[in-house]
C-alpha cells in the first residue's frame, strides 16, 4: 500500500482541521480528496507532503515511516493551487530545479527536462519566464517540475482551482490521460464533485476533519454512506423521510404506485432540455423533480396540476437525518 | 482618474516644482557652484589635505561596515518577522522603527551612556579588556548602524510578504534544504528590495552627523568622519574645503541611485 495514514489529528488553536483520520491510499491510482472548503482535505495533503506536521498520528509512504521526515526527504511531488512557480527562472530551469538539487549530471538533466516539457506540451516555451505563460501552462509546468524528481507520490492541491472553466476541463482530461501514461500514485484535492467523479479512480470524501466515505465514483454515487455524501455528490430532494435525487422521483397524473404522495405543482422551471418541477405534497414536503422537456410536455405539467410522486424503482435513497446537509 | 481643469493642473505643477526647486535643487546647485568657483582648486586642495582624505576613508570604512552589518541583521530580522510567529513580534517590529523617530543626537547620547569607558554599563568592562567603543571607530559604526537599522528591513519586509512562502514550500518539496532554498529561491526574489535597502542605508550612513557627533571625539585623522569635517572646516572659515567635501558626499548618493537605475531594467528584460 502506498500511503498509510493512521490516527492523524491536527488542530489550529480551537479549530480541529483533522480529527483522528486513518486512511490507506493505494499504489498507482488517482485518488481524489473531496469535500467542502475548510473540511480538512488540503491539510491532510500537506501533512502527507510534510508541509504541515500532524499533532498526533503517523504517515507511512511506501513502507517508510515519514512522520518525522522533513518535506525534502519524503520524495513527493507537490503541485500548488497558485502554481508556486519560481518567477526568476525560465521554464526549463523550473523543471530542472529538483534534479539540480540532487546534483544529477548536466546532460541527464537536459534530456529529462526535454522529455518532460514534451509530455506537458511546453517544449517551445522552455526559454520563457513563467510570467509569459497562461495559468494553464504554468500549472502544466508546475506538474512537470514535480514529476522531474520521479516522486513516489504526486500530490496536487486544488490544481485547477485558479483556472477558468474551459481550461479547467481541458486540464482535467489531460491529467487523467497523463496518469494513464506515467502511473505514479497521485492524490489530488478538490471541492468539485464533478471533477472528482470524472478523473479519480477512488474518492475519499472528507468533511469537518473526518473521512465520511471511501470508494470508487460509482460506489459513492450509488451507495452513499450517509446524507452528507449523498448531498455533496449531487442535488437531492426529500420525499417521505428519505433523500433521493430529483431525477429519481417518479411523477404521474394518477395514483399508480402504493405509497405515492399526492400534491400539487407549485413551480415549473425550464432550463434547456431539463424541466425542474417543485411539488408541494399534502404531507408538507417540498419535492424537486427533474424531467426531460419531452416528458414534461407529454404530461402537460403546469403550476396547480395535481400529481402523485414516489421514489422510482432502483432509486438511490438514504434516510434523512435531523440536520440534513446538502 | 478625476479630471481637473487646466489652471488647477498648472498651479499644482508649479507648486510642486517650486517647492522642490527652492528646497532641494537651488541649495544643492549653489553648493556645486561654490565648489567649482575656482575651477578644480577646491577639490584639489581637499584631496591634498591628509586629514580630509583620512576623514573620507573613515566615512567609507564606517559606512561600509555599518551597511554590511545592517544587511545581515536586516535580512535575518525581516525573515523572522515575515515567516515566523513568536511572542513579542509586534514589539520587535515597533522597536525597529524607533531609529526613524528618535533624533540621532539622542541615539549618540544613549550609546555613550552604555558604552563609555568611565561609568558605562558595558563600557568599563570592554575598556579594561582593551576595547574602546566610544570616541573610537566601533562607536561610530554602532551609531551609524542604529540610525540606518530600519532601512533594509522596511524595504525587504513588504516584498517578502508579497512573494509569500509558496515558492519556498515548492523548493522544499523538490528536495532543497533550508540553505539551498534561501540561496536559490528566497534571495533572488527579494534581490531588488535588498539592493534598494542597501543603497538607502549607504546614503544614510555616509551622511550621518548627529549620532556620530556625540560618540566621536572629533580628532582629525583618527575619529573625524567626513560630515564632522564639513562642519569643522565651515566653522574655521575653510569654506572651499567644506564645499568640496559636501560635494563629494552628494556625489556618492547620486552615484548609488544611478547605479540602481542602470542595473535594474537590464535585469528585468
Amino acid at each position: 500500500m502506498s500511503i498509510d495514514i493512521t490516527g492523524v489529528t491536527k488542530t489550529y488553536g480551537d479549530f480541529v482541521a483533522l480529527d483522528d483520520v486513518s486512511l490507506t491510499i493505494p499504489t498507482g491510482q488517482l485518488t481524489a480528496l473531496l469535500g467542502p472548503s475548510g473540511g480538512g482535505k488540503s491539510t491532510l495533503l500537506r501533512v502527507i507532503a510534510g508541509l504541515e506536521t500532524a499533532d498526533t498520528g503517523e504517515v507511512t509512504i511506501e513502507g517508510v515511516n515519514a512522520t518525522k521526515l522533513p518535506p525534502q526527504k519524503r520524495n513527493v511531488g507537490f503541485v500548488f493551487q497558485h502554481y508556486a512557480v519560481f518567477k526568476h527562472m525560465t521554464v526549463a530551469k523550473n523543471v530542472a530545479f529538483g534534479m539540480e538539487i540532487r546534483k544529477r549530471p548536466k546532460d541527464e538533466i537536459a534530456a529529462r527536462v526535454d522529455e518532460l516539457l514534451k509530455l506537458v506540451h511546453l517544449s517551445q516555451f522552455s526559454h520563457r519566464l513563467p510570467s509569459q505563460l497562461s495559468g494553464g501552462q504554468r500549472q502544466r509546468m508546475a506538474l512537470a517540475r514535480a514529476l522531474a524528481v520521479e516522486p513516489t507520490v504526486l500530490l496536487l492541491d486544488e490544481p485547477f482551482g485558479a483556472l477558468d472553466a474551459k481550461v479547467r476541463k481541458e486540464l482535467r482530461d489531460w491529467l487523467r490521460r497523463l496518469h494513464d501514461e506515467v502511473h505514479v500514485t497521485t492524490v489530488f484535492v478538490t471541492h468539485d464533485q464533478e471533477e472528482a467523479m470524472e478523473v479519480a479512480d477512488e474518492i475519499v470524501v472528507i468533511n469537518e476533519g473526518r473521512v465520511e466515505q471511501v470508494g470508487s465514483p460509482d460506489e459513492l454515487y450509488d451507495e452513499p454512506a450517509n446524507d452528507f455524501v449523498m448531498g455533496f455528490l449531487g442535488e437531492t430532494t426529500s420525499l417521505g423521510g428519505v433523500l433521493l435525487r430529483p431525477h429519481d422521483v417518479h411523477l404521474s397524473l394518477t395514483p399508480q404506485e402504493a405509497g405515492a404522495a399526492e400534491g400539487s405543482i407549485s413551480r415549473v422551471l425550464r432550463v434547456g432540455f431539463e424541466v425542474r418541477i417543485t411539488v408541494l405534497t399534502d404531507d408538507g414536503d417540498e419535492v424537486n423533480v427533474l424531467l426531460t422537456r419531452t416528458h414534461a410536455r407529454q404530461l402537460g405539467l403546469e403550476p396547480g396540476v395535481r400529481v402523485w410522486v414516489s421514489a422510482a424503482s432502483g432509486a438511490t435513497t438514504v434516510p434523512k437525518m435531523a440536520a440534513a446537509a446538502g | 482618474m478625476v479630471k481637473v481643469s487646466a489652471p488647477v493642473r498648472w498651479t499644482l505643477r508649479l507648486l510642486a516644482i517650486g517647492y522642490v526647486f527652492f528646497l532641494v535643487a537651488w541649495p544643492v546647485g549653489m553648493l556645486f557652484r561654490r565648489t567649482f568657483e575656482g575651477g578644480l582648486d577646491n577639490l584639489r586642495d581637499a584631496f591634498n589635505d591628509e586629514d580630509v582624505v583620512s576623514a573620507l576613508l573613515l566615512t567609507a570604512q564606517v559606512a561600509g561596515i555599518a551597511v554590511i552589518i545592517n544587511l545581515v541583521f536586516g535580512l535575518t530580522i525581516s525573515i523572522l518577522l515575515v515567516r515566523y510567529e513568536f511572542p513579542g513580534k509586534r514589539l520587535l517590529s515597533a522597536m525597529i522603527d524607533v531609529p526613524l523617530s528618535v533624533s540621532p543626537v539622542v541615539v549618540g547620547l544613549a550609546l555613550v551612556l552604555v558604552y563609555n569607558g568611565r561609568d558605562g554599563w558595558f563600557g568599563t568592562t570592554l575598556e579594561d579588556n582593551g576595547f574602546q567603543v566610544i570616541f573610537a571607530t566601533p562607536g561610530l559604526v554602532m551609531a551609524t548602524c542604529f540610525v540606518a537599522l530600519p532601512l533594509v528591513i522596511r524595504e525587504v519586509v513588504p516584498t517578502l510578504t508579497e512573494v509569500g512562502d509558496e515558492q519556498e514550500q515548492a523548493a522544499r518539496s523538490l528536495g532543497a534544504n533550508a540553505p539551498q532554498t534561501f540561496w536559490r529561491i528566497t534571495l533572488p526574489s527579494i534581490k531588488w528590495a535588498l539592493v534598494y535597502g542597501v543603497v538607502l542605508s549607504l546614503a544614510r550612513s555616509v551622511g550621518e552627523f548627529g549620532a556620530v557627533k556625540v560618540v566621536s571625539d572629533n580628532v582629525s585623522g583618527r575619529s573625524q568622519t567626513a560630515t564632522l569635517m564639513v562642519e569643522e572646516k565651515y566653522q574655521n572659515f575653510a569654506q572651499g574645503s567644506a564645499y568640496a567635501i559636501a560635494f563629494l558626499l552628494v556625489m556618492v548618493c547620486i552615484a548609488c541611485l544611478v547605479v540602481v537605475a542602470v542595473l535594474r531594467p537590464q535585469d528585468e528584460n
